[in-house]
């Protein structure tokens, strides 16, 4: 017997929801793994997205909310896949589902746990530019709308201290501090790694002085910082001080050489942040420093001319004669400008657009996959002929940025087409 | 209930929210508990070109003191372009306030996304402000017809 | 008939209970109890989304005979799925029930009790009104035709077809000329990495020849459409013989018309004649798949090549990102002929979107390929002149030039955007439903568009968007099984309609036709989403979105005025 009518997703960013409703609108029971407390993604993070300048949220969260409430989807956050067992049609699968200690079911969201909680913590998922509790959701609008709670952290369960706040808080008797981790074992016909990306560790580069001037962004970092519904409420205000940034520089392609590939996006973020730094701003002068712009959609060049118009920032470089010093809290970015010569910007904030790169379980998801890595280290097709989502463990598929960088349009078409596969092998198995 | 007196005239204000972009934002507020002036009553419509000029006279000369359209900004419409439509039909409708020596400034359009729960409760509030400033809807004076 | 209708305020633990007094509300909308038409059924509950709320509501709407139901609880976004859920389960329809938030609207943002309390009791007031001018609507379910038109049998269309086929759907696949393949079956190698697709493309071609689903139209053109998902009717027409009509009906559609060339011949900057040494990369590679080498008009091997990037980039508003890439893949085949030839590519921004992209270059460059980064190109004959970034000029005569034209929309393409009713993107190429999230569909449920008739795209994504396309066809229509439309659609008022068509033109999706009879406008229920920007255009009001109509919205907004 096969277990053909059901099917695994792993990772719930636009690609893997994009995927799931898909699979459960054709009839398969579709059990969707996420890593995170929330789904949604990468895409989620962006205030506006690029080339329509569309509000991201307002773009996916109906999806969202559709993969919520589709009774084929079982979405399992906090949780992820350790070993894939069996062949195509009968793989079984387990997975560790970290305890939520919140009740997917009693919880309604009304939040009044995270204030009593005595434990502040950086929020990642913020980029670390604002603070959660030690039971939080990462963002207002998070979905599912229910807390986690990090145990490591959390007085009580990390044994630190008697600590009862939230349960006390909690009307719904929705936070259990005894619930525990779980072992899953999940039986599906066909699989879809749909795992997302990362970004490059701009801080490697010594030369754009991350990490060591504050002033110093990366092009996500900015986003949240943009974001409404971020950390500061879509002020832009550079870290640690209550300065609007009056001149900015957008360096491109952060981490290009040392990856050894163009990401396809970087340029349309750079552009777009330029636009909401003028629109937001007004009075700031904006620097986008390139190489080549990689502008390649029937809309981008527009997008791209708008926004220079808009602007007026573009200076053309070599991203590797670029230098980030910082005196007295003015950044001066010293460049070799198009006819070779040196020159150099004096800017209050830096925004680098770094490199797309594989996700830092990249390589272990691979092993337990059993399929290659390619030779930069994205999750491999199989190789030969013309394969789009096919990998070489058959009944394993591949979608979205786990399979190399791409933008949202590329991620869902790729899911969408991974749909079609699964469907086809599955049923393959059957007649 | 008593008729409100002059010096604590409390504005009736009735807001059409797009259901994918600006209700998703009030409810963005709602769940971070911001606080906003009670005027406002939310009519929620699938779109925010649903709204027709109809609508729009017969609550005003039903008193209301104050109209708000919101919906997703320009390029965002759910429902492909109808946010242009809207945005045309409120010229129009302003200046239709005009004509009928209505004060086209109880009229208002603003675009909200789903993440901007901040910017509704900041327009909200500053529209009751606005209206407050402007006293109630000629309509309800009696004494003009 | 006496109404009677049942009003549960939630109290959502503490979130709505604290905040606004859920009695004063229950007291002020059991006024409403009239003797004669009106009972009010007025109650709390503690949390109606639970598992026993819902039961418990299930349990009231039956065991009091509700005629309507109001629910004063949260976000519709959170739980009007839910509740309609519930009514589906019991004898009350589900659009005589309406969600009030209280919770987002008052509980949680008027601070002050006494005013939350007070908005609260106006909102269900609001909504009592509003559902007693609810109207019962019914589902209907439709039977769906599973089978699929593809038109264009290019390597998008090919893919398409094989996608859909192998899913046991009958295929009609049409094609203008003589011959499948399209412009891809050319090639001799495609990107990214030089697999021989010549053989893997021919497979296809012979696949799609032999499918027993796909029934394969050659010169054969699309005349016109009617219908809607699920239930299209399709006129093709032989080119050779007009007389030669066959009608089609499908469930679907996709658009997979290819793409045409800039014309570099019409540029300014570009002056030669059918005598110069000036090709296009497209005939550059059809040399190459002919005679397997590239010669000069004289049969010679050229020994100076230059190649011309971005050539109408500028006129075209688009950079057709595929170019770079062919430009490199041919670069190395002058080396492969002959390494000694001197190949200079001249370029403006170098567009290698994708991961192998750039190996690739930098493997070429190392070959001795020079890469020289221009402002501005003109050329004459063989004979170029530039301008560099720097702002160095530079003339320099070659054996041959290779030019990369834009890609353009294929002739024909607002021909078949009428035909079909879709849009087209204002470079040409069709336009998407969603440029992001919903990429290959288009407005119109049903009709899909793929490969480079929805924009410059190579081979890899073109396969991706056929494929795409094929799977959404196959998950939206299922043999047998039948698709359910929205039912709160607009509907016009025949009365009332004049015939000014506005209503046609505000349309996003095409829902509306016009009655030439009647001389009125008419809704396709089973196209229409539900916007309701038609009811606003409409000069007459004699179009009624159902379940937002203006006497339900009088209704819900009154109670604020009064």
């Amino acid at each position: 017997m096969s277990f053909s009518n059901q099917v695994l997703v792993i990772g719930a960013g636009i690609a893997g929801m994009e995927a799931s409703l898909m699979l459960a609108k054709s009839g398969k029971k579709v059990f969707l793994v996420e890593k995170l407390s929330l789904i949604g993604g990468n895409v989620i993070k962006n205030e506006e997205s690029f080339p329509n300048l569309e509000c991201s949220t307002c773009m996916v969260a109906p999806i969202q909310q559709a993969v919520l409430q589709d009774p084929n989807i079982e979405t399992m956050t906090l949780s992820t896949v350790e070993k894939i067992d069996g062949d195509v049609g009968h793989f079984e699968v387990s997975v560790l589902k970290k305890a939520r200690y919140a009740s997917m079911t009693d919880c309604i969201g009304c939040g009044m746990c995270y204030e009593p909680c005595p434990v502040s913590l950086s929020n990642e998922w913020e980029e670390n530019l604002g603070e959660k509790k030690a039971i939080y959701v990462p963002t207002a609008g998070s979905l599912p709308n229910v807390p986690a709670i990090e145990a490591e952290h959390c007085l009580q369960l990390s044994g630190k201290k008697e600590c009862n706040a939230c349960v006390e808080a909690c009307m719904f008797g929705a936070i259990d501090l005894s619930e525990t981790d779980e072992q899953m074992q999940l039986e599906v016909g066909a699989i879809l790694l749909a795992t997302g990306s990362d970004l490059f560790d701009v801080s490697q580069l010594t030369q754009f002085g991350y990490g060591k001037y504050p002033s110093v962004y990366t092009s996500i970092e900015f986003e949240r910082l943009f974001a409404s519904n971020g950390p500061t409420l879509g002020e832009i205000k550079i870290r640690n001080s209550d300065r609007q940034p009056k001149a900015v520089a957008m360096i491109h392609c952060v981490g290009r050489e040392e990856q050894g590939y163009c990401s396809g996006v970087c340029c349309m973020v750079s552009l777009k942040h330029a636009h909401f730094l003028k629109h937001k701003l007004g009075d700031v002068k904006l620097f986008n420093l390139y190489t080549d712009f990689c502008v390649p959609d029937k809309t981008h060049q527009k997008f791209q001319k708008n926004i220079i118009e808009e602007t007026q920032s573009i200076f053309h470089t070599s991203m590797k004669d670029i230098k980030v010093t910082e005196a007295d809290s003015v950044l001066n970015v010293a460049y070799i400008d198009a006819k070779g010569k040196e020159a150099s910007l004096n800017v209050d904030m830096v925004i680098l657009a770094p490199a797309i790169i594989p996700g830092k379980d990249t390589e272990v998801l691979s092993r337990i996959a059993g399929i290659e890595t390619t030779e930069i280290g994205f999750l491999g097709l199989k190789s030969g002929g013309l394969s789009t989502v096919e990998t070489a463990r058959e009944g394993v598929f591949l979608a979205g940025c786990a399979e190399g960088p791409k933008d949202v349009q590329s991620s869902v078409t790729q899911a969408e087409s991974a749909v079609g596969g699964m469907l086809a092998r599955l049923s393959s198995l059957t007649s | 209930m008593d008729k409100p007196n002059q010096n604590e005239f409390k504005p009736k204000i009735v807001g059409f929210l797009c259901n994918w972009c600006t209700y998703a934002a009030a409810d963005l507020a709602g769940s971070s508990k911001m606080e906003i002036d009670s005027a406002l009553t939310v009519i929620r419509v699938m779109c925010s070109s649903r709204v027709d000029p109809n609508l729009i006279l017969t609550i005003y000369f039903n008193g209301a003191d104050g109209i708000l359209i919101a919906g997703c900004h320009p390029g965002d419409c759910h429902y492909g372009k109808g946010n242009y439509f809207t945005r045309r039909r409120y010229a129009q409708m302003k200046q239709v306030f005009e004509t009928l020596n209505l004060d086209p400034g109880r009229l208002q359009l603003s675009w909200i996304s789903a993440a901007e729960g901040n910017r509704y409760a900041e327009v909200v509030n500053a529209f009751t402000e606005k209206i407050t400033a402007l006293g109630p809807n000629p309509i309800n004076q009696s004494s003009l017809f | 008939m006496k109404k009677k209708v049942g009003i549960y305020i939630c109290q959502c633990g503490p979130n709505i209970a604290d905040n606004v007094d859920i009695d004063k509300i229950i007291e002020s909308v059991s006024a409403f109890n009239d003797a004669d038409d009106l009972e009010i059924v007025a109650k709390p509950y503690g949390l109606l989304c639970s598992g026993e709320g819902k039961d418990y509501l299930k349990q009231e709407i039956e065991e009091n005979g509700l005629t309507h139901l109001v629910i004063g609880a949260c976000s519709p976004r959170d739980h009007n799925n839910t509740f309609i859920g519930v009514c589906k389960e019991t004898s009350l329809n589900p659009y005589l029930y309406k969600l009030i938030n209280i919770r987002e609207h008052c509980a949680w943002i008027i601070h002050d009790k006494d005013k939350a309390t007070e908005k609260a009791i106006q909102y269900i007031r609001g909504g009592l009104r509003r559902v007693l001018y609810q109207s019962e609507l019914f589902e209907n379910k439709l039977d769906t035709n599973p089978d699929v038109l593809v038109i264009g049998g290019g390597i998008a269309g090919i893919e398409a077809a094989l996608s859909l086929a192998d899913a046991d759907r009958q295929v009609f696949l049409i094609e203008k000329t003589d011959r499948l393949g399209g412009k891809a079956a050319t090639f001799k190698t495609v990107l990214p990495k030089q697999q021989d697709a010549v053989e893997a493309i021919q497979l296809k071609i012979q696949t799609v020849q032999d499918h027993p689903h796909i029934q394969v139209m050659l010169n054969t053109r699309l005349d016109r459409i009617i219908g809607f998902l699920g239930n299209f009717e399709a006129e093709v027409r032989s080119i050779d013989d007009a007389e030669k009509m066959t009608e089609l009906k499908i469930g679907a559609m996709v658009v997979a018309s290819g793409f045409s060339l800039y014309d570099a011949s019409t540029h300014p900057d570009f002056i030669f004649s059918g005598d110069d040494e000036v090709y296009t990369a497209l005939q550059i590679e059809q040399m190459i798949a002919e005679k397997n080498q590239v010669t000069t008009r004289s049969g010679k091997a050229p020994k100076s090549v230059a190649m011309i990037h971005c050539v109408g980039r500028e006129e075209v508003g688009y950079c057709s990102q595929i170019c770079c890439n062919a430009m490199i893949k041919l670069a190395a085949r002058f080396k492969t002929q002959s390494p000694d030839t001197t190949v200079k590519v001249f370029f403006r921004d170098l567009c290698l979107p994708h991961q192998d992209d750039q190996a690739f270059y930098n493997e070429i460059k190392a070959q001795g390929v020079e890469f020289v980064r221009v402002n501005r190109i003109a050329t004459e004959g063989s004979q170029i002149k530039f301008t560099t970034m720097d702002e160095n000029e530079g003339s320099e005569l070659f054996d041959m030039v290779v030019l990369a034209p834009a890609m353009i929309p294929a002739d024909g393409t607002p021909d078949l955007a009428t035909k079909l009713g879709i849009s087209l993107h204002e470079t040409g190429f069709f336009q998407e439903a969603h440029q992001a999230i919903n990429p290959v569909a288009t407005a119109t449920d049903g009709i899909f568009i793929v490969g480079t008739a929805h924009g410059p795209r190579g081979i890899q994504a073109t396969l991706l968007q056929a494929q795409a396309a094929a799977s959404k066809i196959r998950v939206q229509l299922i043999p047998g099984e039948q698709i359910v439309p929205e039912v709160r659609v607009s509907e016009t008022l025949e009365a009332f309609c004049m015939g000014c068509k506005t209503c046609l033109e505000v349309c996003h999706y095409g829902a509306i036709v016009f009655d030439e009879d009647k001389g009125i406008s008419v809704v396709k229920e089973a196209v229409c989403r539900g916007c309701g920007n038609c009811v606003g255009s409409c000069p007459s009001g004699a179009i009624q979105l159902k379940h937002f109509t203006n006497p339900q919205l009088y209704q819900e907004m009154i109670e604020a005025v009064q």
